[in-house]
């Protein structure tokens, strides 16, 4: 699998979990609910938008449904697209009033209360759907999942360099989009430290490399643990002579990024490759002139989604009623004493929260392609707070940086897999998540706020009128 | 035939009972003293059992030189809770002692003792792998005790499965009369005992054993005693009502040793200056800083005893069920917590009680609910946690 295959799926899972996060954000950052069973609404989304747009009879399913909603609609035009669309409003909706029934009874209780609830509740309805199997196939899961539009691809609008324009172009567009922005974080530091944390990040990797050449040599092995700690060391002279560690930290990610995703891929397998990694929407395997790809395709419409989903959470938090959820947060009694009906602002926000769950569970199976119960263990949500608060608690920006870092480091580095012998893969995997809860840990204690802190927001002079 | 019934999901219901108040005990200790609601508490459960496992079955755990040997389950166990023990040191000392120090807010706690509840499970899945597990212990016999009441009165048989074949151990019987003056001995003498111990307690006089709990035990202490005293010829198996119950003395010892554990941690909460600087602790703890408790000290020590405690409950389960696996910990996490809160969360008794009650009324709904929702065991524990919370949040003993 070439690279740029990789880093969409990468990519597109990150927009998943970052609509995922974003629901949990409103919940947990800006209203201070611990919902820690936001992954059932995770799944009910994913499996009310699969039921309502899958084909009504299909093979070795036997539970509920399908309801084929983008069959039903076929005849007006675009409407195989807007049946996925209801389908998913569906997803939404399930996970909204499913939240609720759920709401109504456990957020009146303290915070540490709601905590064991929520995941209690979460629990019980994973097992009710891997039991039931009159309900959505139990364990065995469903296959038939609807893919919107998935007919119309590869989409390849033209000849070769038509194609390669349309594609390449925005994906030229985004790098450079995403080069400014990071040129904005990177400015403060100096050329001096740039230079050393480079220079320690490069004998850390040697280090690796030594380590990955021969796995099990003894000799090999410990010199690249001494070049490990000889990086370490250097790269954390360059954290300690700057004011600004962020962007030393954001400058050794993306000159790794830079050097996984173009140097490595142009050194060993030529420019072809760095070309198409560049132009990463095209995809030259996709029909005779090369195009879009489905998987590219649901990045980008995954990747709407996601913006469509941020400004409504940004326009919800800057709005008056935002202030009475984070007031909520800081302390009840106060948005109570001025006569708000807080129970109501909570499940609310609850609602609302959830609703971003299910279309975030709803896109996850379009994605994936088959789900099952096991796919929604209670792990999941812990994934998400994790994101959350690595990022920044109410932050929404903070999510989904939270969001990359956090794949970055359990899917990101999958890669590394192919240098250890396979009979490691359990052992790598429990690595990751031992250092994510260990970052967990060591960012609540040394930076609360997270990466980003929490978002400031527009206060009006003292004169201006209050709109509440 | 006889079948097993009430009585027997009765006794599993105590057993799993027992090894849920082993969890509860500490966790109620942790959330009253140390203000943390520990969600690591199932995965310290899963990190004893695993100490245990590395001591007793070296050859289970890839990463250890040693192929085969290992030591009995009694010394590994014992071993295992000592480590444990000093391992909720380490998680004080390096973790929840920093947070506290910095004031860290109740939600704040609950997101570090996530964190940790990931690097436990995730130490576990590193070193040993997913797959099932067990000790190396020789296999232990289930006895069955057949119930027949007859006209008569009351027959016993005690048989066995061997080679295929139930083979009866033993029987023996009790007429209504002797059965009736059993039962009447065994009230009159917890009752007695009640009485005894309740006269003198008053404010100033604290029991290290509550009168209740102290005619309980004497009352089936009696029961016991004379039941064995007064055993008569057997009756004939023509019942009108008969039962089985599966006993092992992996029941009694399970039993036993949450019993001792309890009694012990009673002792201390009670009988020391360092129980009741714990006690002070967990009322108001600048309060008690000011009144010159180590609170640091304290703490330590809470977390030790959860270590130790929970590491108890890990080995327990484990060779209960003859299987451990690195989700064991957190599937107990859930009736664990339903049993704090019940008992309310300032009471190490009432986390007991709560454990109890939890326990029995997971298997018993087992039991008694259609065959087809057996797999809602958990979902019993939970039904029962949103109930109290909603009708009594403060617990049924608590006071909060």
């Amino acid at each position: 699998m070439a690279v740029a295959d990789f880093a969409v799926t990468i990519a597109t899972f990150i927009v998943i979990y970052s609509l995922f996060g974003l629901g949990l954000n409103v919940k947990f950052g800006f209203t201070g609910l611990i919902d820690f069973g936001h992954v059932a609404y995770f799944m009910i989304g994913a499996y009310v938008t699969v039921v309502l747009t899958m084909p009504a009879s299909t093979a070795a399913y036997r539970g509920l449904g399908g309801f084929a909603l983008p069959e039903f609609l076929s005849a007006i035009p675009g409407g195989s697209l807007i049946g996925w669309l209801l389908g998913l409003a569906g997803g939404m909706l399930a996970a909204a009033l499913v939240s609720l029934f759920v709401g109504i009874p456990t957020l009146r209780l303290r915070e540490d209360y709601l905590a064991i609830t929520a995941l209690g509740v979460a629990t019980i309805l994973n097992a009710v759907v891997h039991n039931e199997h009159w309900l959505f196939n139990g364990p065995f899961g469903i296959r038939d999942i609807h893919q919107p539009l998935a007919t119309a691809f590869p989409l390849s609008p033209g000849t070769f360099l038509v194609s390669l324009a349309i594609f390449g172009i925005p994906s030229l567009a985004i790098f450079a989009y995403a080069g400014y922005k990071l040129w904005g974080v990177l400015e403060p530091v100096s050329l001096r430290t740039a230079g050393i944390a480079t220079a320690g990040g490069l004998v850390f990797v040697a280090g690796f490399a030594a380590i990955a050449i021969d796995f099990g040599d003894l000799v090999l092995g410990a010199a690249g643990i001494l070049l490990l700690v000889a990086g370490g060391y250097i790269a954390r002279v360059a954290f300690q002579e700057t004011d600004v560690p962020g962007a030393v930290a954001g400058l050794l990610a993306a000159e790794l990024f830079i050097v996984w995703y173009f140097v490595a891929p142009l050194v060993q397998e030529g420019a072809f490759v760095l070309l198409r990694n560049t132009l990463f929407l095209y995809d030259p395997a996709a029909g005779p002139n090369g195009g879009l790809d489905y998987d590219r395709f649901l990045l980008v419409f995954g990747g709407a989604l996601l913006v469509l989903a941020y400004y409504w959470v940004e326009r919800t938090v800057n709005s008056p009623y935002g202030r009475v959820l984070r007031s909520i947060r800081e302390d009840e009694d106060v948005p109570e004493a001025l006569g708000k009906d807080t129970f109501r602002y909570k499940i609310q926000s609850l609602a609302f929260g959830s609703a971003l769950a299910g279309a975030a569970g709803g896109l996850w199976a379009t994605n994936i392609g088959f789900i099952d119960p096991s796919q929604f263990a209670a792990t999941v949500t812990f994934f998400a707070f994790t994101a959350v608060i690595i990022g920044g608690t109410a932050n929404n920006k903070g999510v989904i940086l939270g969001t990359v870092v956090f794949w970055s480091i359990n899917a990101g580095t999958r890669f590394l897999d192919d240098y250890f012998p396979s009979k490691y893969a359990i052992q790598l995997a429990a690595a990751r998540l031992i250092l994510i809860g260990v970052l967990l840990i060591v960012i609540l204690y040394y930076r609360p706020e997270g990466i980003l802190g929490e978002q400031d927001y527009p206060v009006r002079g003292i004169g201006g009128g209050t709109d509440d | 035939m006889v079948s097993t019934g009430f009585l027997d999901a009765l006794l599993q219901g105590l057993v799993t009972g027992s090894v849920i108040a082993a969890g509860a005990l500490s966790l109620s200790l942790i959330y009253s003293i140390a203000e943390v609601p520990n969600f690591a508490h199932g995965d310290m459960i899963t990190i004893g059992a695993y100490l245990a496992l590395a001591l007793n079955n070296p050859g289970e755990i890839p990463f250890l030189p040693i192929s085969g040997g290992g030591i009995s389950l009694v010394l590994a166990g014992a071993l295992g809770i000592v480590l444990a023990g000093s391992l909720g040191a380490v998680y004080e000392r390096t973790i929840f002692r920093r947070f506290r120090s910095k004031g860290a807010d109740l939600i704040t706690m609950v997101i570090v003792s996530l964190g940790l509840a990931l690097v436990l499970r995730n130490v576990v899945l590193f070193l040993v792998g997913s797959k099932n597990v067990g000790y190396n212990t020789r296999s232990i016999q289930d006895t069955n005790v057949d119930l027949y009441l007859t006209n008569g009165g009351l027959t016993v048989q005690t048989t066995q499965r061997q080679a295929g074949d139930i083979v009866l151990l033993n029987e023996w019987g009790y007429s209504w009369l002797v059965l009736i003056t059993l039962f009447a001995a065994a009230i009159g003498v917890g009752y007695g005992v009640y009485r005894w111990r309740q006269s003198d307690s008053g404010f100033e006089e604290v029991h290290l054993v509550s009168p209740r709990v102290l005619g309980i035990t004497a009352g089936v202490g009696t029961t016991a005693v004379l039941g064995f005293l007064l055993r008569g010829a057997a009756l004939g198996t023509t019942a009108i009502w008969s039962t089985r119950i599966g006993v092992s003395v992996k029941v009694f010892v399970i039993v036993g040793l949450v019993v001792l554990a309890m009694f012990l941690l009673n002792v201390v909460l009670k009988a020391t200056k360092l129980g009741t600087a714990m006690r002070a602790t967990a009322d108001n703890l600048s309060l008690a800083k000011v009144k010159g408790v180590d609170v640091d000290h304290v703490q330590l020590v809470v977390w030790v005893i959860a270590g130790s405690l929970t590491a108890l409950a890990g080995v327990l389960t484990g060779w209960y069920a003859s299987n451990l696996n690195p989700n064991m910990g957190f599937t107990l996490l859930l009736p664990i917590f339903a049993a704090v809160i019940l008992g309310g969360i300032s009471s190490p008794y009432g986390a007991v009680l709560g454990a109890l009650l939890i326990g029995v009324a997971m298997d018993l709904g087992t039991y008694l609910l259609p065959p087809h929702f057996s797999t809602y065991r958990i979902a019993i524990a939970f039904v029962i946690l949103i109930l109290v919370l909603l009708v009594k949040p403060e617990g049924l003993w608590g006071d909060a």
